[in-house]
């Protein structure tokens, strides 16, 4: 049927392999959660391996005091702890976030256009806000309870709450947008690094006038305190390591109330200014989503293509960012008189393009028919991600703080990627043999039973398991 | 068959529904009571964002509090008492009444659902707070604010009004349980300047002790070296007679909280000069931050309950009948009488605790376990009910009809009004215009107020006379909509009321 939505653009929809996935031909009943055999098996394979992924970027931050991580940047380059810190951050750092928010753009479309209305029923609007509104809810408890500072769901929620008005916009618009995105939060980056060189500039002229054995005026006095304040805060200090890990290594009460500030402090700012980081990947995750790039619509050649543009970029980008950027910039003074733009301007290019190479990969392996079982044991994963999140923040606090097994800043650095892979067995073990008994992960259960204000049918009776 | 939100069919189907509580738009006075709120309540808003816009500062206010007597202060107490934070209830309380009559309408228009029109009204309008922040340069924008949290809120519209009553109540109570915890903060961080101002006396005791015991048998202590032990083990290393640097940090906390509620003389000077001195682009660095703050920190710890609450009750009040005549006359009245009193009450008791605790706040928070605002939640929602119940008793007993008809133009383009004021200020009081900053005297301020009610109220009654919508309110309606709606009314045609009253 023809749609009269003239304001953001054509109405495009999107196309998911029409005679596995019936999505538009269901009966007019009323909207019910995305069943077994409605879901996109590429999507939650690349959900899985992403969700799981992102354990290895957040791993440092459960574990380790971030001088740890400045010692070793700063030490010799071929001790195992600098080169895991290279490996992951030059070739997934951000990465996982950024497959994450897409498929987060991708399922928003997949929720809103998968429901059938009935007259005078809930709309699929109220179930969606609804739905986002308890994800807010569950990632303010992620943070304040399970006391992960790190939490994106608070995120999520409420940046898809901006995208709804665009779930049926072209890829073009959709493409539009994340740019825009990408591009109001470089614009704010760059003014920020200006401001950053302007200090710098005012420095380094009140030391040559020191050099000359002049009088500093008052303001040069005040440039010189201020540059060297950016500096000691910028690195490690004692007092700030030891009282961290004190308190990290302390009681709940103790954990809950050194991280009240900083949880607070996130969701306030990070929120407020670090939205684009997120909104725009979930918009060009809409957009591949319509071309039909993640529902494995495409062919191999192009798949194969995307491959080689998204690693051949983005491995060289990536590389340069890490070792120019990321570690040329622990000598912040040096590093703001050589740059004038910081590596910074390349970060969004580069993960994107690392992003759509890793799901290239993924797909293409799905597309060969190559470990089965491993896929569909991801595939698993994927569908229950949000229980595994969660359950990534319950175990990785309960393991690394005071109030648990109190390993916090205590195993050798590149261990903590031991940590990483047990959990990653575990949850891929855990998911494959609990979805063998249920329809939905035990945390899916709970949002699904909310959103829709209704108990939802949890186990999958005989016949279907037969089936 | 591709299905579509906006199959014209489902959009009439909406009309039928029981279940949503379907309150077509019948009369024009059932929503101009609505309108008539959120006129006054814009209008009234002036009353305190005048304070911000004109630089009677909290400096100021504070320099008041500490001497609680004479005009001055009578005069900045009675507009408190009555208008803060009430009119901002109002305004919400309105917004979250038109929400449900925005969803639950019929919808004539079809080209969208009610939902779709609802996000993006919503969105448009965090748009609209945008550009009223950072092209208009007012620090203290609400729309912002109302369109944020009518997203949130939207998940809510559906419900029953006995759950948005609880809805309400819970909000307010987290509400004042913000003020309460921010208060139990500064209860902790006094504790902990008293142990530390403790440890220092021991510390003076015990090198006198020192002194005169040891003196000539051995140097002391560097003060150097003890500084490096310290930051090694600092809790261990109370025994030295320096502070370790979290005794120093702890000590500064409270200090630096105690120092920024005193009055400054010369905070207000430096403020009027920033205001009034330089271009477009120094001003637009100057308030920067706090219209950044205002944004992210005032919506997450304060903001989101204070609208939220009001919105729900809002919601509640619409679906009840409350704006639309459930009530007798006089039990409107008495509903008026009572809050009222209960909201002044509590506002006496808000502000003449206010002046103890900036008097001396370390004896305050040693005397009373609650801060002074606690019950101001309570205060606005009391206050702003109690006003509107006044305004329909009123409006039922046909009193002041031209006014209100005017005061009923002036709420249905209050988004260009609003709009409006932010403009005329930025330019009456900054350097960027007329440099007025800092100039008026408290009195004058809210004579200059009354000057901009008469023209807003003139210019929508005029405007009214001629247009369905004000020219921002037809903005709004484009850009959300994306088709150019006929704004003119022509001699012939029927006003369009219903819908002219609810954007």
């Amino acid at each position: 049927m023809e749609t009269n939505n003239t304001l953001v653009g054509e109405p495009v929809l999107p196309t998911i392999p029409g005679a596995e996935f019936p999505i538009y031909n269901h009966p007019p009943v009323s909207p019910h959660p995305v069943f077994k055999t409605d879901r996109v098996q590429t999507i939650d394979i690349i959900r899985g391996v992403a969700l799981l992924g992102i354990l290895m970027m957040n791993i440092p931050i459960f574990s380790s005091d971030y001088s740890r991580i400045d010692a070793i940047l700063r030490g010799p380059h071929n001790t195992t702890d600098f080169i895991t810190i290279q490996t992951v951050e030059a070739f997934f750092g951000g990465t996982m976030r950024a497959l994450f928010s897409m498929l987060f753009g991708a399922g928003m479309i997949l929720f809103t256009i998968s429901k059938k209305e009935t007259h005078g029923g809930v709309t699929v609007a109220e179930y969606y806000y609804r739905r986002l509104l308890l994800l807010v809810l569950f990632g303010v408890i992620n943070a304040y309870v399970f006391l992960w500072e790190g939490d994106i769901l608070y995120y999520y929620g409420l940046c898809g709450m901006l995208l709804y008005p665009f779930r049926k916009a072209g890829a073009k618009w959709l493409f539009v947008l994340g740019i825009l995105c990408i591009g109001i939060g470089h614009l704010k980056g760059m003014l920020q690094y200006n401001d950053l060189r302007e200090k710098r500039a005012a420095y380094v002229s009140a030391i040559a006038t020191e050099k000359n054995k002049k009088k500093l005026t008052d303001k040069e006095q005040e440039a010189k305190g201020t540059w060297l304040e950016i500096e000691k805060n910028q690195k490690p200090d004692t007092f700030r390591t030891n009282r961290n890990i004190r308190e990290m290594q302390g009681s709940y009460p103790t954990v809950f109330s050194h991280l009240l500030h900083r949880n607070s402090d996130s969701e306030t700012w990070g929120m407020y200014h670090g939205m684009w980081d997120m909104i725009s990947m979930m918009f060009i995750g809409m957009a591949l989503f319509v071309l039909g790039f993640f529902s494995n619509k495409l062919s191999g050649s192009t798949y194969r293509m995307t491959l080689l543009l998204g690693y051949g970029l983005g491995i060289p980008i990536g590389w340069i960012f890490f070792k120019e950027g990321y570690v040329g910039s622990l000598e912040l003074g040096r590093y703001v008189d050589a740059w004038r733009v910081p590596h910074w301007a390349l970060y969004d290019l580069r993960r994107f393009l690392l992003a759509v190479g890793h799901a290239s990969v993924i797909l293409l392996i799905y597309r060969s028919g190559a470990i089965k079982w491993l896929m569909k044991a991801l595939a698993n994963v994927g569908q229950m991600a949000f229980t595994n999140y969660l359950m990534q923040s319950i175990i990785c606090t309960i393991f690394f703080f005071g109030y648990g097994f109190n390993y916090y800043n205590k195993l050798p650095y590149h261990r903590i990627y031991f940590v990483v892979a047990a959990i990653w067995v575990f949850q891929i073990i855990f998911s494959v043999i609990w979805l063998h008994y249920f329809r939905f992960g035990p945390f899916e259960w709970v949002w699904r039973s909310l959103t829709y204000w209704k108990k939802q049918p949890m186990k999958i009776s005989k016949n279907e398991m037969t089936i | 068959m591709a299905y579509s939100l906006s199959d014209p069919e489902l959009t009439d189907g909406l009309k039928s529904q029981e279940d949503l509580k379907s309150t077509p738009v019948k009369t024009t006075l059932r929503i101009e009571s609505l309108d008539i709120l959120r006129g006054i309540a814009l209008l009234g808003a002036l009353l305190i964002s005048i304070w911000t816009f004109g630089g009677f500062s909290q400096n100021m206010q504070t320099k008041l509090l500490l001497h609680p007597s004479g005009g001055n202060y009578r005069l900045f107490a009675a507009v408190s008492l009555l208008f803060e934070g009430k009119m901002r209830a109002i305004i919400a309380l309105v917004f979250g009444a038109v929400m449900v009559i925005n969803f639950s309408k019929a919808n004539t228009i079809n080209a969208l659902s009610n939902a779709d029109v609802s996000i993006r009204r919503f969105m448009w309008l965090i748009a609209f707070g945008l550009l009223n922040a950072f092209l208009f340069l007012w620090t203290n924008d609400i729309l912002f604010h109302l369109g944020v949290t009518g997203i949130l809120l939207f998940a809510f519209v559906r419900m029953k009004a006995r759950g948005l009553l609880i809805a309400a109540l819970l909000t307010t109570l987290i509400y004042c349980g913000k003020n309460y915890w921010r208060y139990q903060d500064d209860n902790t961080t006094y504790k902990k300047y008293l142990s530390v101002v403790a440890i220092e006396k021991s510390f003076k005791k015990d090198s006198t002790d020192l002194l005169t015991k040891n003196k000539k048998k051995e140097p002391l202590v560097k003060p150097t070296a003890t500084r490096a032990s310290t930051l090694k083990k600092d809790s261990s290393a109370q025994k030295k007679d320096t502070l370790t640097r979290q005794q120093q940090e702890d000590k500064s906390a409270w200090e630096g909280l105690v120092k920024n509620m005193k009055y400054d003389s010369t905070a207000d000077a430096r403020q009027a000069k920033q205001m009034r001195e330089g271009a477009y682009g120094t001003l637009w660095n100057t308030i920067l931050p706090e219209a950044q703050w205002r944004e992210a920190g005032w919506t997450y710890r304060t903001g989101i309950w204070d609208l939220a609450s009001m919105m729900f009750l809002g919601m509640a009040l619409f679906k009840l009948d409350f704006f639309t005549g459930r009530f007798s006359n006089s039990r409107y009245l008495t509903i008026a009488l009572i809050t009222i009193t209960a909201g002044l009450l509590l506002g006496w008791y808000r502000l003449y605790f206010h002046n103890a605790m900036l008097l001396d706040y370390a004896k305050f928070i040693k005397r009373y376990p609650i801060p002074h605002n606690l019950f101001f939640p309570l205060e606005r929602v009391f206050l702003a009910c109690g006003y509107a119940a006044l305004i329909i008793f009123l409006l039922r007993i046909k009193l002041l009809k031209g006014l209100f008809s005017a005061l009923a133009d002036t709420g249905k383009m209050a988004l260009t009004n609003y709009l409006v004021q932010s403009i005329f200020f930025t330019l009456f009081f900054t350097g960027f215009g007329m440099t007025n900053f800092g100039k008026l005297e408290q009195h004058e301020l809210y004579l200059l107020v009354a000057e901009v009610w008469m023209v807003q109220v003139i210019f929508s009654t005029l405007w009214m006379r001629f247009y369905y919508y004000g020219p921002f309110e037809w903005l709004w309606r484009y850009l959300i909509y994306g088709k150019a709606f006929p704004n003119k009314k022509t001699v012939s045609a029927t006003p369009e009321p219903a819908i002219a009253a609810i954007i």
